[in-house]
């Protein structure tokens, strides 16, 4: 595999409920076709905010770590945590930064904005251009795979039990017709109140 | 073609390299040690291109000793997979990347745990129960999915190892020259020589 | 004066004969569009979507690539749709022949080992397609068979092939053999019983896949038209796609 965005492989999911968002991704990280981990989480958080990044490992690896730095600062200057909008504007310029030697990945965030309580999801590609979605966004080697299943199990309005079922389904069937993704998955399921990890038992091969 | 293989106990790291330093179609050396210990209680086994491997691994050590000397405590191997992980990622990116792939092993006195991290020539760093670089990956990964534990001692772990060794010698079409063996725990880092 | 008076004589002839320009014939080319087949109880349906296209155009809403080649086989050649009508027509013609050497209907697992020796015949320069067979089997039961471009197949229970195969197949396995789902009455500690769905719920799995893929793949859409093999013979379904 010559494409950097597919040396590692792994895919990574976010969808909107009724008040309600959820992010998953799976957890292998390999080298072509060998599988190296099967504990490599791709979502990161920073305050009310998630992100999902998938691709090159060693970019996932600099890029959790550089917003985790960024995050840290705005938080001190602002005294307040960062909103999800402001991240995805935050991300997208960090990415646009490098324009002509990117990051070869492929961010998703979702996050519930504490001032209106509304839900938010995006993407992006590996050069920031900002993909708002109102329904789901998929990112990663099974992308293809993830955008059937969200397509036709995703509906709107989904309370946070039905869209765990929903995410984890489409997720779940979407690793399974990739070779490169899967080897365990979780999933994050975030309400203005609480926000629960799952990790899901998924096939092995 | 470098064998480089590590495997962790419940409070040891086992690393084992080859000894063969192979150019084209000729063995130039059969005593030659793939490994350079970074601190007291950690090691880096390397592999990858010829000048890279050996520059690269002393880069790390010399900052390691470096900041042992200023600070008067050595580096954890955690901080040093992150300082390597780092090194390598920015090379990665500059004129003329270090084509290096390494395992750290390293015993954490702090935290009393063992210690194994995976980085490649890319700079993805993953911590592992046990690893591999190159073409032995193929051969013992298989083995040490089915009998590594994670609460293994260390002659379980040394068995398993020489059950890699083993399969290497039978499976790889060439001479490597059998393998260094070194053990890091919480006494340093030491050489076991005799191992088939 | 005419241009090539004026014109120096070596001007004319440097590029010409200096620089060999390299002439190359492609003789292959992708009409997008995608199918699927999905075997019940006692039938088999084999859906696929009406548009053709090259490259960002599209050079027809209704053309109909799922065919029904006699003796109660219905079968699809997706992928390059010049061998793909080519395939379907020769495999007509040779159950024609089957009828007036034997006198007798072919067998759809026969007809399937059929398909893989026409396949493997082009080895060397493959039908580029992939296949889709739909029918009953000696039982009456519901068969599908889907073949790589050089003949290599399999029977199973459904498939989706084409452009948007990588979409639907994943759809396909959660919602036809219940894959990554356990049974409620065990409180989720078993699998779920793969049962046989009825011909409306098959039915419309088929329009949700299609319109789920159309939403997303930009080679797939205008209209769906859904063969369905039952043992009173086939019967043809047509609804609309989006067509943007």
């Amino acid at each position: 595999m010559s494409n950097p965005q597919e040396i590692n492989g792994g895919a990574a999911v976010a969808m909107v409920g009724k008040d309600c968002v959820a992010i998953a991704c799976d957890l292998r990280m390999g080298s072509s076709a060998l599988g190296v981990s099967n504990d490599f989480e791709k979502i990161f958080n920073y305050g009310n905010v998630y992100l999902g990044l998938t691709g090159l490992a060693t970019d996932v690896l600099t890029l959790s770590d550089v917003f985790k730095f960024k995050t840290n600062l705005y938080k001190m200057r602002e005294e307040r945590a960062i909103e999800p909008q402001t991240f995805a504007n935050l991300v997208s310029s960090t990415l646009y930064e490098k324009r002509f030697g990117p990051y070869f990945v492929g961010p998703i965030v979702a996050g519930i904005n504490s001032v209106d309580n509304k839900p938010f999801i995006c993407g992006f590609d590996l050069i920031g251009c900002i993909d708002f979605a109102k329904d789901f966004i998929v990112s990663g080697t099974a992308s293809d795979q993830l955008y059937g299943m969200c397509e036709s199990l995703w509906e709107p309005g989904l309370e946070a039990d039905d869209l765990f079922e929903t995410i984890s389904q489409a997720l779940l069937n979407g690793l399974d017709r990739d070779a490169l993704s899967g080897w365990g998955a979780v999933v994050y399921i975030i309400t203005k109140e609480k926000v629960v990890k799952r990790l899901l038992k998924t096939r092995q091969d | 073609m470098d064998i480089v293989l590590g495997i962790t106990t419940k409070d040891a790291v086992i690393i084992a390299t080859s000894k063969a330093a192979v150019r084209g179609i000729s063995i130039l050396k059969v005593t030659d040690d793939k490994t350079r210990q970074l601190s007291d209680n950690s090691l880096m086994a390397f592999t990858g291109e010829a000048g890279d491997t050996v520059q690269f691994a002393e880069l790390i050590q010399a900052n390691a000793r470096l900041y042992s000397m200023r600070n008067g405590v050595d580096l954890s191997p955690t901080a040093i997979s992150n300082f390597t992980r780092n090194e390598l990622a920015n090379a990665l990116r500059s004129r003329k990347p270090f084509q290096v792939n390494v395992l750290i092993a390293g015993f954490d006195k702090k935290t009393n745990k063992s210690s194994l991290n995976w980085i490649d020539y890319l700079a993805a760093n993953v911590s592992l129960p046990y690893a591999a670089h190159g073409y032995a990956s193929y051969y013992t990964l298989s083995l040490l999915d089915r009998h590594h534990k994670k609460d293994m001692n260390l002659e379980e772990g040394l068995e398993l190892l020489k059950a890699c060794i083993a399969e290497l010698q039978k499976r790889i079409p060439f001479d490597f020259k059998g393998v260094y063996v070194k053990i890091v725990d919480k006494d340093g880092v030491r050489d076991l020589d005799d191992i088939e | 004066m005419s241009l090539q008076e004026a014109l120096p004589d070596s001007a004319l002839h440097s590029t010409a004969s200096s620089v060999p320009i390299e002439h190359r014939f492609n003789p292959y080319s992708d009409n997008g569009g995608t199918i699927l087949g999905i075997a019940g109880k006692d039938f088999a349906v084999l859906a696929g979507d009406t548009r053709n296209t090259t490259g960002y155009s599209i050079n027809s809403r209704y053309e109909p690539k799922v065919f029904h080649v006699g003796d109660n086989v219905v079968v699809s050649a997706n992928g390059f749709a010049a061998d793909g009508n080519v395939l379907v027509k020769r495999l007509g013609q040779q159950i024609q022949w089957y009828h007036y050497n034997h006198n007798k209907e072919l067998k759809l697992s026969s007809c399937a080992r059929l398909v893989q020796h026409m396949l493997y015949g082009k080895r060397f320069f493959p039908y580029y397609v992939h296949t889709i067979l739909a029918g009953l089997d000696e039982d009456g039961k519901g068969a599908i068979y889907s073949f790589d471009p050089v003949g290599s197949y399999e029977r199973e229970q459904c498939r989706a092939g084409g452009a948007a195969a990588s979409l639907i197949m994943p759809f396909l396995d959660n919602q036809v053999n219940f894959k990554n789902q356990m049974d409620p009455a065990t409180n989720g500690t078993e699998p779920h019983p793969i049962t046989y769905l009825s011909l409306e719920e098959v039915l419309q799995l088929v329009k949700d896949a299609f319109s789920s893929a159309t939403e997303r793949h930009i080679q797939v859409g205008d209209g769906l038209e859904i063969l369905i093999v039952t043992k009173d013979g086939v019967r043809t379904e047509y609804s609309p796609l989006k067509r943007d």
